[in-house]
């Protein structure tokens, strides 16, 4: 099965990136790719428990719900901490981690890459 | 399975946390051992990281120039397109270590790693 990695920069409610990030990561689950998201920068806000975006789309139930089909996703420790992020606030099931250990192992492992950011 | 990733840089220093997180990502891929081959390609923008005259300290911000030699000295190749760099500030000095190509050379770098992410 071939592995998709996505990096993604952008936070949740900047742009559209993150809810494309999302589509994309589904489409791919859809078709049988295993699928990797790593988060850096502002887009470490996709992992946030309890994001409530009133009208606009919600990326954490949506990432939430993808990682009952297999999407694998982790952001950058670093860039948590900088905006105050704390281990315990993820969505159950998604990582705190870094670029060395999980970014590296994500491209070791993947066949292609998409990066998705401005 | 990759085996090798170029970390492409379009953003300048200083203005945006692009271009050093995308030199410190190439560093990470070599110091994690899980992936052999990690270079940078700085493209647009993205040249002016490669500049020798460069005063981080005048920011208070990390220095991209560090970030470089940090890669340089992990055996990475950091590429420089020197049309870009022309364009921009003209035929000044660089950083040691870093190879200056044109974008024929530049796109061949490209098609030669199996993965490239653009910071």
């Amino acid at each position: 099965m071939k592995t998709m990695v996505i990096q993604i920069r952008s936070g949740t409610m900047m742009n559209m990136d993150t809810n494309i990030a999302v589509k994309l990561a589904k489409a791919a689950l859809d078709k049988g790719y295993n699928v990797r998201m790593f988060g850096y920068g502002e887009s470490v806000t996709i992992i946030k428990n309890g994001q409530d975006p009133k009208r606009f789309p919600n990326v954490g139930k949506e990432t939430k719900e993808l990682l009952g089909k297999g999407l694998e996703v982790v952001v950058c420790e670093t860039c948590c901490k900088a905006r105050g992020i704390l281990r315990g606030e993820e969505i159950e099931g998604t990582k705190i981690g870094s670029l060395t250990n999980d970014l590296s192992r994500f491209v070791a492992e993947g066949d292609r890459m998409v990066t998705i950011a401005r | 399975m990759a085996q090798s990733l170029l970390i492409l840089v379009t953003k300048a220093p200083y203005g945006f946390e692009e271009a050093f997180a995308g030199l410190r990502a190439g560093l990470g891929m070599l110091a994690s051992g899980q992936v052999p081959v990690s270079n940078a390609l700085l493209v647009g923008e993205g040249t002016l990281n490669a500049v020798a005259a460069q005063k981080p300290e005048a920011v208070r911000m990390p220095s991209n120039a560090e970030a470089i030699n940090d890669l340089l000295e992990f055996e990475a190749k950091v590429y420089v397109v020197k049309e870009d760099l022309l364009h921009l500030v003209g035929d000044v000095p660089l950083l040691e270590g870093v190879e200056l190509i044109d974008w024929e050379r530049a796109r061949q770098v490209i098609d030669e790693h199996d993965m490239v992410t653009t910071f």
